[in-house]
């Protein structure tokens, strides 16, 4: 709390100087947000980006969680609205539950912004491009593999097939490889279920079976863990081995690209700053502003020992983003490729 | 051939064609003959009594007769028509009905809506008249002087009602047989004096029960004929007034019995090796009594009037409100099974599948259960001085087994108590309790446990008998006493008990 | 049930033959996968492959020698997957804290064997089915976690022992795998050998005959909680150190990978009846089916469908198995 309150501080003073644009516009009262899984990581930290941006603005902020059950989502919505919420920010729990939900908040004149997944009938989503991440970091791993490992790329992917966003990732990591190096393959396309044991286990058997892989991407931090513990409990040198992540959501990406020599890219989604875009996008939408259907937010592969100290602070195992930074980049105007492209 | 005998045998005032005929029934389980060519013709009015002992068919007959298997080979007519029995409700649907031991009843539903389970009245638009329904239950019950109340809930019911609801299914789709599965084994006298006063209403309206039972004297009061089978024989078919006790255990045995409770041991010691002081429990009141070494004390009491509830009670398995139990001198403290192992004393549960065997378990393992500690050395056991005493008692007690890893469930009811007793004399105790120790088990193997409670007492235990059966409870005991009510209402030496007296008392 | 008796000695001089016959056909079951999967695939047989196979079936197949005792006991325990994914998160926190290895292993199976604790006193003295119990106590785990620790804990220690719990060796073979076979052999002896065993199987094939011969079902149904929960906890560390972390998320489903290993090796669900033996070799078969699904390139999903059709069929076997012996 006491930290929070000296955020706000910190954000009440930064706003006097620098909000002078933002102040042309008219600031909605209170915005609400309905998270879909507050206790994962991303939505954590997505959740900290708005409250961040949030107060910079001098806007109420509120959360509801979902947790996962699109009935209770659509009660928090519906709630929200009654108390008259300026905007509502919602990630849908699933896509076709929450149709009547905008429909109804179109209806009411409530303006509404989607985070991560698309609905129909939605003014506005904001979301990273699932596949330019993997496909920017795949660039950046060739790179690496021409200059590091003798230009021989073999890759595991430690993937997760039955979601489109982490196919795209998987997709565009290799895609972005074969620009710099023509004939990397694909040598064990895997399910990891996205957590750490079952990827461990299945990168196990993969790893056993094809001696020359010497690319591990995994389509989240916990995939890539996965199968680099994999790598090395069977006892293999690090030597000529490339392990990138994706996501970047926790401390887990930190420590790993600290302690083990060969995780050397992590293609950073930066969940803070969807977070931020979010909130930025809901007071363009209560302004009336046009807005694209889908509203990007940066993503970046770090590259080497120390690149995640580029865009974040790490204190006391928290970290903070460095909000310069991440907004310095430049997001794309649409993604190379969507699901609707699979 | 047994039809024309059995036809012989029946009173000339009986008129009309028999209800059933089966003639030649064949029936083979895996290359077994359960049934081998076996007849049985049911007459009208009349009660036909089944008797066999354990496996000798009369399950797999009443089953036939049932729908529930279909014979191999021979015919059943109902009246005088071929008739092919395809399903329990097929059978009912031709006239039988079969009440089984284990009531077929749904315990959720009343009473009423059990008895038209098979086919609801309904009105034209399809919706159940319930009225009808109780109004016709209720008639019903008129009619055969029931007194149950058509609207209780059939779980709520004590077995002996459940019975009667059951008899009544058969009333309510105009049965012409009846058969009755061991009806009296969860009933108390008044119950059965109740049941047999319901079956000669049945046969006053014209209905053929069967009557399948081991209780040779409850033959000797319903029954008009007896079947008796053996190993899926048929062995004969006669009036009842044509049979003694003798004759009939002959036939089902197909050896005599000269004594069923045969004495070897001498007179009871004077040594105290059970006292139970102002005991109370939940259900027991007050009781006091004493039990030596080398006596049976015997313990009648009517359905419910505590027996159990003491058995299971003086081993320390169940808990008490108040008094003292001393066992060889010490006392049963804390109250509980283990307690009273180490002081000697155990039980043999009257409810033998869920209190006392371990199906899926060997012989030897269900044996050795209580006296393992005695085979082990630091928490090993060591199997080649368990299988030795284990073998000694198999042999001892005539246990029928193929060997000593057989699972226990595959031996026959009389065997297992075999087993289940040496549990306890393997350990080594001064005071057993029997709870019914012949329930479910043949005319045969009953002698052989008899024979084995007298050696106990012989051997210098205390055996509490709890039992429900009067000729073995005067067959075995050397002192009686009496419970009803959760109260001890008398105590007596075996040579001043009468049936009346203990009756007298058990009503107290 | 009354022509079995008479029928019964016939059968009588195939009773052993019969008695092993699950395990003989869990053995040429798994015998065959090998056999089909090395055919297809060559590497099947690498060395690295089979050190795979032994590590992971290691990890579940200690958590499978409690549970064994569990559905002998007529129990089940379905909290082993968030207990041992809790472990795991504790066992490095405390490493973390006070760099000690020793503590933070002590700490994790500790946590577990507490768990086994809660899960046997709310089955014994409050009564409720341990079915029910553990779900909930599986639930208040998977949320309690959380609470714990927003997110994996990572390893800040870096002591090389802690890595060494899942990667190091003795000899040829992994530590884990030696771990296993030492914790196997001891449950192996104790359900066969010694008084304990035969309680086990006494309180799970009939609890009031146990408690009529003088035996204290409830200590022993403690006691049998309380060992499963520990070795749960063991496998959260082993599990923390291969991954490097520990993992809130981690265990999902394990437990239900375990009651199928167990149950696929014949022990009944309803108690009294199973071997350790049947569960190595239910663990072994579900492990190479997962392993060879990969190594075939197979459709992953087949992990899932696969397991659920040969416990189908196993279960189906054992029941004609049964028929036929009782006829």
């Amino acid at each position: 709390m006491k930290k929070f309150a000296i955020t706000l501080l910190t954000a009440t003073a930064i706003m006097a100087i620098t909000a002078s644009a933002t102040w042309a516009q008219n600031m909605p009262k209170k915005i609400g947000y309905v998270t879909n899984y507050a206790t994962h990581e991303w939505y954590q930290n997505v959740i900290k980006g708005m409250q961040d941006r949030a107060a910079q603005l001098g806007i109420e902020f509120e959360v509801r969680d979902a947790n996962l059950d699109v009935a209770k989502e659509v009660a928090a919505a519906e709630d929200f609205m009654s108390q008259g919420v300026d905007v509502l920010i919602v990630t849908p729990v699933n896509e076709e539950g929450v149709v009547p939900l905008v429909r109804r908040a179109k209806e009411d004149g409530i303006p509404m912004v989607l985070e991560g997944n698309p609905v129909k009938g939605m003014t506005t989503m904001v979301a990273i491009c699932d596949y330019d991440t993997g496909y920017h970091a795949g660039v950046a791993a060739g790179q690496y593999a021409k200059d590091h490992l003798g230009g021989a790329a073999k890759v595991m992917n430690v993937g997760l097939p039955l979601l489109s966003a982490t196919v795209l990732r998987s997709n565009g990591f290799m895609d972005g490889l074969k620009t710099i190096i023509p004939d990397a393959t694909m040598v064990h396309d895997l399910d990891g279920g996205g957590n750490p044991d079952r990827a461990l286990e299945v990168s196990s058997a993969a790893l056993a079976q094809n001696a020359d892989i010497n690319i591990i991407y995994g389509i989240n931090d916990s995939s890539s863990q996965g199968g680099l513990q994999a790598w090395k409990a069977a006892g293999k040198s690090q030597d000529n081995l490339l392990v990138v992540g994706t996501g970047g959501e926790g401390l887990g990406f930190i420590n790993m690209m600290d302690n083990e020599p060969s995780y050397q890219i992590e293609a950073a989604m930066f969940p803070e700053k969807v977070g931020f875009t979010a909130i930025d996008a809901a007071v363009k939408l209560f302004n009336k502003e046009e807005v694209p259907p889908h509203i990007v937010s940066p993503t970046s592969p770090m590259v080497g020992k120390d690149s995640w100290k580029q865009f974040y602070d790490l204190a006391d195992n928290k970290r903070t983003i460095k909000w310069d930074a991440v907004n310095a980049l430049v997001p794309a105007d649409k993604c190379m490729k969507t699901a609707a492209d699979l | 051939m047994q039809a024309d005998r059995s036809l012989a045998g029946t009173p000339t005032e009986v008129s009309g064609a028999p209800a059933v005929t089966m003639t030649g029934i064949t029936k083979l389980f895996t290359g077994v003959k359960a049934l081998d060519d076996v007849s049985l013709t049911l007459l009208p009015g009349r009660v036909h009594a089944l008797m066999g002992e354990n496996g000798a068919g009369k399950s797999t007959l009443i089953k036939i007769l049932a729908g529930v298997y279909r014979p191999d080979a021979g015919q059943i007519s109902i009246t005088g028509k071929l008739a092919d029995l395809r399903s329990p409700r097929d059978a009912l649907r031709q006239g039988i009905k079969v009440v089984f031991q284990e009531i077929a009843l749904i315990p959720e539903f009343t009473v009423a809506e059990n008895i038209f389970l098979e086919g609801y009245p309904t009105d034209r638009l399809g919706s159940i008249r319930w009225d009808r329904i109780r109004a016709d239950a209720a008639a019903l019950f008129a009619r055969i002087g029931f007194d149950v109340n058509p609207d209780d809930k059939v779980g709520n019911l004590p077995v002996s009602k459940q019975q009667m609801v059951e008899i009544a299914r058969a009333l309510a789709h105009e049965a012409r047989v009846v058969v009755m599965d061991e009806p009296t084994s969860s009933l108390t006298p008044a119950e059965v004096a109740k049941l047999f006063d319901v079956i000669r209403r049945l046969t006053a309206l014209g209905m053929a029960v069967v009557y399948v039972s081991h209780k040779l004297d409850e033959i000797f009061e319903i029954a008009d004929t007896v079947t008796v089978l053996r190993d899926g024989r048929h062995i004969s078919t006669k009036p009842v007034s044509e049979h003694t006790h003798e004759t009939l255990i002959t036939d089902m045995i197909g050896r005599r019995i000269d004594n069923l409770f045969p004495r070897a041991r001498g007179a009871a010691g004077e040594q105290v090796i059970l006292d139970v002081e102002e005991l109370s429990t939940e259900k027991l009141k007050g009781i006091s009594f004493k039990a030596r070494a080398g006596e049976v004390l015997g313990f009648f009491g009517l359905m419910g009037a505590g027996r159990t509830e003491l058995a299971k009670a003086i081993v320390g398995f169940d808990p008490i409100t108040t008094g003292r139990i001393t066992i060889g001198g010490q006392l049963l403290q804390p109250h509980d099974t283990r307690t009273g192992k180490a002081l000697g004393i155990g039980l043999l549960t009257e409810d033998r599948k869920s209190e006392g065997l371990m199906l899926d378990l060997s012989v030897t393992h269900n044996m050795s259960l209580a006296s393992l500690e005695r085979f082990s050395k630091s928490g090993f056991v060591s199997e080649p001085s368990e299988k030795s005493a284990v073998q000694a008692f198999v042999d001892r007690f005539r246990v029928k087994t193929p060997g000593l890893t057989r699972q226990i469930k595959f031996l026959s009811g009389g065997n297992q108590q075999k087993v289940l007793l040496a549990r306890w004399l393997m350990r080594g105790l001064k005071v057993i309790v029997v709870d019914e120790p012949t329930r479910g088990i043949d005319v045969g193997a009953k002698s052989e446990i008899f024979a084995l409670i007298d050696e106990l007492a012989s051997d210098g235990l205390a055996v509490i008998l709890m039992t429900s059966e009067m000729p073995e409870l005067l067959g075995l005991s050397d002192r009686i006493a009496v419970l009803a009510e959760g109260r001890l209402t008398a105590i007596m030496d075996r040579a001043d008990a009468t049936q009346e007296k203990i009756l007298d008392a058990a009503i107290a | 049930m009354t022509e079995l008796s008479r029928s019964a000695p016939q059968v009588s001089p195939k009773l052993g033959w019969l008695t092993s016959q699950t395990q003989l056909v869990l053995l040429v079951t798994l015998f065959a996968l090998c056999l089909l999967i090395s055919l297809a695939a060559p590497q099947f047989y690498s060395v690295d492959n089979i050190i795979a196979i032994l590590r992971q079936s290691s990890l579940v197949l200690i958590v499978a020698v409690g549970m064994t005792m569990l559905l002998i006991a007529a129990e089940v325990d379905l909290s082993v997957g968030a207990s041992l994914a809790f472990a795991g998160v504790v066992a490095m926190d405390v490493t973390n804290k006070t760099s000690s290895v020793t503590l933070g292993v002590m700490a994790g199976i500790l946590f577990g064997g507490g768990v086994g604790l809660i899960n046997g006193l709310i089955v014994t003295k409050l009564r409720i089915n341990s079915l029910i119990a553990t779900i909930a106590m599986m639930m208040m785990l998977q949320g309690s976690v959380y609470l714990y620790s927003r997110e994996a804990v990572q390893n800040k220690h870096l002591q090389p022992l802690f890595t060494w719990l899942s990667t190091g060796y003795v000899g040829p073979l992994p530590l884990p795998v030696v771990v296993t076979a030492v914790l196997f052999a001891i449950g192996y002896v104790v359900l066969r050998h010694t008084t304990l065993g035969r309680y086990v199987y006494a309180v799970g094939a009939n609890e009031k005959a146990a408690r009529l011969s003088g035996i204290r079902p409830a200590r022993i149904k403690m006691l049998v909680f309380i060992v499963t929960g520990l070795l749960t906890g063991l496998v959260g560390v082993i599990l923390c150190s291969l991954m490097n972390a520990g993992q809130p998320t981690a265990g999902r489903g394990f437990e239900l990978t375990v009651v199928a290993a167990v149950i696929l090796g014949g022990t009944s669900l309803t108690g009294g009846r199973g071997t350790l033996l049947g569960t190595l070799l239910g663990v072994l078969i579900l492990k190479v089916i997962d392993n060879g699904i990969i190594i075939l390139r197979w459709d992953q999903d087949l992990q899932m469908v696969i397991p659920g059709f040969i416990i189908v069929i196993a279960s189906y076997l054992d029941l004609l198995r049964k028929k036929s012996n009782a006829s």
